[in-house]
């Protein structure tokens, strides 16, 4: 069990007060676009109108007029640099400037340089660009159809298709549906949305001439990775790469992958020998980079008439828009995706996913997501729901009955997963309670006598998170370990830095109570510093709910390390043998006599002054932590709404979100997590859209139609947990930024399902809008 | 974006009157707020130029203009208009059917369908701020055409057309489309 420190050390679950928000509240954090160097001039992308037509020309002659303008850079200057094109993390290519045709609505075409962000503004609107516009593929089936437009001319394979992975035992599962009493199917749409960090993504780069050395201060998730593909690319030797993450306006997965706008910012300072700002607008954020989902996914399920399920068929068609810059471990082409059985036991399984090109934006990223993890817990929440329906089951009844039972764990899925514990039950029992769930169906019952709309809904979702174990999980090679370095001072404080980063997460504040539970040294005296690679351990960064399990894991370990040359310091300091010294935190103290001690900070000062013999100086320790497993959080969210039949607009009168991340570290810093989970959730579920039109014209592209949550909108949000530790943790410890919109939207939709379903409606596709219910409850008669 | 937007009007003119000038795309253009043809190629095909306004995004359309259909007995005309912004931010086609009736009060019944396509910045304006500034727009030309009407015939037309292309006010424009997403709340 987790040793309780004291207030004062404020190890794990303590909720003590954020220690960034000192900076960010009063205004004073250091963002990308707050970073000034002398000397700096502004970039400023040239895009592209149309979503595919062929480039005729481009005459910049009228921008280069333009007093301040410095230089344009296209797509055939970059050519001639080999560097028209860049690797994806996908194992594509995707045009840094567009050369030959532009592939998408806002395509990167040209990037202007001037001495102020104004002029460069204008400039960029002096560029005549002459496009000869090429038939659109927007629907992804359309873009499997034979005779389709070939979006992607360059690569050898003459079609629309990326890729087809499949796992699972398809014959087996084909057997069971043939014979199953009882076959439910769903197709859900998860439409393309976006994570609309609230700062857009940008970067300095400065490029010294004197030193030979290319400082990129970026939006960086992931910045040790970054720099390592800057140096693969750019040809520039890694030594003199330095890249700085500094504050990060939250990132969602928006800001792991590798944009043009960084390429093009980093050429033009090496060109022109003075630093070059580029940051995005709303609209280029929300039109070019990173977006997330865009799933066309069927579910079957075969069962037994008395509910218990028997399999489960999943099929998807993934739509990555022009060019495949999904960001996920290598190996996974559909990321996690085959966590879609869920919670429940299913004997068999099968999934396949089938990967296209259309002419979007490219993608897609993994949004407050573990890769494709948010699309599977909808998808089987949502069909679990539907074979409710079917079987006229109470969804609460046929999720108990199929739950994975406890004594099970580890559980191997069918799909090949190994879930580290669970524990389902509870979680959904305590959701249901707080609710009133028995009461709210009677309620339903009554309320529908008279008419009117009102229904619950249910997710009891398990997640999987902290890629990842190095056998399995790399990015473009690079295993995915991530690591810690701990130096403890002489006055006893210590200084931590990560190869994460965080993004709003709280790390400067958790990481620091890592320390603080494993060494005793209090978290206010604990400094953590992220970001920076010159200074920072090499890590893969933070997204995927990764940075608890792997670089949190490391801090523990590193700091253990740590303690073991502690205990030595403190037998030489206490003249007596190591086996005789206990450790609480904080303190070595000989057994038996509490008084005789030595605190962690007295050892500290010893580790520089008073060494023992045959010691090395100082105390310190790095650890780069390779987890066994991945770790798997679940729970149970609940969702009450009522439907006003006149206008179709959804309120959520009550949300419980019950959730089990194993051991927790700052139960405050989790439930603001679980909140803003949650609130994102409420937006994809009943706001946002990233859509196009028939031309490929983005209707999605701006805040007037990509519609963020205010408070407003945002209802009250109730929480809870369940703890079951990661068995394979180093302080059982799961992972939670992104239960809350992996769980939720799926709680959402089940939700405004079952205030309909005795209408006939089994299914609606998000977003929910009002518009869109009314028309559900027009055709039914009922509006 | 592909809308279609089909109106009729009403004005109190004779129709051969009324065909006289609908028929004729370089008088019709100095109605269209923002529009002026520029040269004609031949019988048929003129080139213009439209700059429309939404926001703070201007679009400046050059493209050509063809008759497709012209029934002088029925009264009958067809245009295809074809035009791509000049700084390469998107295109817009249109495909102007026109009919022209005549009223038993001595009035002419016109009556329009508009087949219009938008690629580019402006479409992401969506079809519901598009369509407003199509209405705002076509309201203008409604008022346009009916005044060009009641001129004598033989006044100076063609060339005064650049005096009259000034686009659509902007921010009447944008206020007008936000009164219209609201119907008429605000």
């Amino acid at each position: 069990m987790i040793h309780k420190t004291s207030p004062e050390i404020g190890g794990m679950g303590h909720p003590i007060k954020r220690k960034e928000d000192l900076r960010f509240i009063q205004g004073k954090g250091n963002y990308v676009d707050d970073v000034k160097l002398p000397g700096m001039v502004y970039g400023q992308m040239v895009r592209s109108p149309y979503a595919h037509a062929r480039l005729k020309s481009i005459n910049a002659e009228k921008a280069k007029k333009l007093p301040g303008v410095l230089a344009v850079i296209t797509g055939e200057d970059l050519a001639k640099a080999n560097l028209a094109w860049m690797p994806t993390l996908s194992h594509d290519k995707q045009m840094v400037l567009a050369t030959g045709k532009v592939l998408f609505q806002s395509q990167e075409v040209a990037f202007v340089v001037a001495e102020d962000r104004y002029t460069a503004a204008d400039a960029a609107e002096l560029v005549e660009v002459e496009y000869e516009e090429l038939p659109v593929l927007v629907d992804p089936h359309k873009a499997l159809e034979p005779g389709a437009p070939l979006l992607r001319e360059d690569r050898e394979q003459k079609d629309n298709h990326i890729f087809h992975w499949e796992v699972g035992d398809r014959q087996a599962t084909e057997q069971v549906f043939q014979k199953a009493p009882v076959k439910t199917s769903v197709h859900a749409f998860f439409p393309r949305c976006h994570p609309a960090p609230l700062e857009t993504c940008g970067c300095v780069a400065d490029f010294s001439r004197a030193t030979g050395r290319l400082t990129i201060y970026m939006t960086s998730q992931a910045p040790h990775a970054h720099r390592t593909v800057f140096a693969l690319v750019g040809g520039i030797p890694e030594n003199n790469i330095r890249v700085i993450s500094p504050d990060i306006g939250g990132g969602f997965g928006n800001k792991v992958p590798v944009y043009p706008g960084y390429v093009c910012a980093i050429v033009a300072s090496l060109t022109l020998g003075v630093p070059v700002k580029w940051i995005e607008t709303r609209s280029e954020n929300l039109q070019s980079t990173g977006f997330a989902r865009d799933y066309h996914m069927t579910a079957e399920i075969a069962a037994d008439r008395d509910g218990k399920m028997q399999a489960l068929r999943v099929k998807t068609l993934a739509d990555h828009g022009a060019f495949n810059a999904a960001a996920q471990p290598t190996k996974f082409p559909a990321g996690l995706f085959s966590i879609c059985t869920g919670s429940y036991e299913y004997p068999t399984a099968f999934c396949e996913v089938d990967g296209v090109y259309t002419n979007k934006a490219p993608g897609g990223i993994a949004y407050r997501c573990s890769f494709r993890v948010t699309e599977a817990a909808y998808l089987i929440e949502r069909a679990v729901d539907v074979l409710a329906l079917d079987l006229k089951m109470d969804p609460a009844e046929l999720r108990r009955k199929n739950f994975i039972p406890p004594e099970k764990f580890p559980y191997k899925s069918s799909l090949g997963w190994t879930y580290d514990s669970g524990s389902y039950e509870p979680a959904m029992n305590i959701a249901l309670e707080k609710i009133g769930y028995k009461e709210l169906r009677k309620e339903q019952e009554e309320k529908r006598k008279k008419g009117e709309l009102m229904g619950i809904g249910i997710s009891s979702f398990t997640e999987i998170v902290g890629a990842g174990p190095a056998h399995s999980f790399d990015i473009l090679g690079i295993k995915m370990f991530d690591s810690c370095e701990i130096r403890i001072h002489p006055t006893g404080k210590a200084m931590a830095r990560m190869g994460t980063k965080s993004q709003g997460q709280g790390h400067e504040t958790t990481y620091a109570q890592i320390v603080a539970q494993e060494l005793g040294i209090p978290a206010a005296d604990v400094t953590i510093e992220e970001g920076d690679t010159d200074t920072a351990p090499y890590g893969l960064g933070t997204y995927a709910s990764r940075s608890t399990p792997t670089s949190g894991a490391a801090t523990a370990v590193a700091a253990r390390k740590i303690r073991d040359k502690a205990k030595k310091i403190a037998a030489y300091l206490l003249e007596c043998n190591e086996n005789d010294l206990e450790w609480e935190p904080g303190k070595f103290f000989v057994k038996g006599s509490p008084s005789t001690a030595k605190t962690i900070q007295e050892i500290a000062f010893a580790a520089y002054t008073n060494i023992p013999p045959g010691l090395e100086a100082g105390l310190e320790a790095v650890d780069y932590y390779d987890p066994p497993n991945l770790t798997f959080p679940f729970g149970t969210y609940v969702c009450v709404v009522d439907i006003d039949k006149g206008t179709g607009e959804v309120k959520v009168r009550r949300f419980i979100a019950v959730d089990d991340c194993g051991n927790i570290i700052n139960p405050m810093i989790v439930e603001g997590q679980i909140h803003g989970g949650l609130t994102e959730g409420l937006a994809i579920a009943f706001m946002q859209q990233i859509d196009y039109d028939e031309s490929g014209n983005i209707q999605g592209g701006s805040f007037q139609d990509y519609l963020l949550p205010t408070a407003v909108e945002t209802p009250h949000w109730e929480t809870d947990k369940t703890c079951t530790p990661s068995p394979h943790h180093p302080f059982g410890a799961k992972g939670v930024g992104e239960s809350p919109n992996v769980g939720s939207p799926a709680a959402f939709v089940n939700a405004v399902v079952d205030a309909l379903s005795h209408l006939g409606v089994k299914h609606i596709d998000m977003p929910i809008t009002p518009w869109k219910v009314w028309n559900v409850l027009k055709e039914k008669g009922v509006a | 974006m592909a809308l279609k937007i089909e109106k009729t009007f009403t004005v109190q003119e004779p129709i051969e009157r009324v065909w006289a000038l609908l028929s004729d795309p370089r008088k019709v253009a100095t109605c269209v707020p923002g529009a002026q043809i520029t040269e004609q190629v031949d019988e048929k095909t003129y080139k213009g130029a439209i700059k429309v306004k939404v926001g703070p995004s201007v679009t400046d359309y050059t493209g050509e203009v063809q008759i497709v259909h012209l029934d002088a007995q029925n009264h009958e005309i067809e245009i295809l208009g074809k035009g791509q912004d000049v700084r390469g931010r998107g295109s817009a086609s249109m495909k102007l059917t026109g009919n022209l009736r005549a009223l038993p009060d001595g009035g002419t019944e016109v009556a329009s369908v508009s087949e219009i396509n938008v690629v580019g910045i402006l479409a992401q304006m969506g079809s519901r701020v598009i369509t407003e500034v199509s209405n705002i727009m076509f309201g203008e030309f409604v008022k346009n055409f009916q005044a060009k009407l009641q001129q004598p015939s033989d006044a100076p037309d063609g060339q005064a057309t650049a005096a009259e292309a000034a686009p659509v006010n902007a921010t009447k424009l944008a206020w007008e489309a936000a009164k219209g997403l609201f119907h008429g709340k605000s």
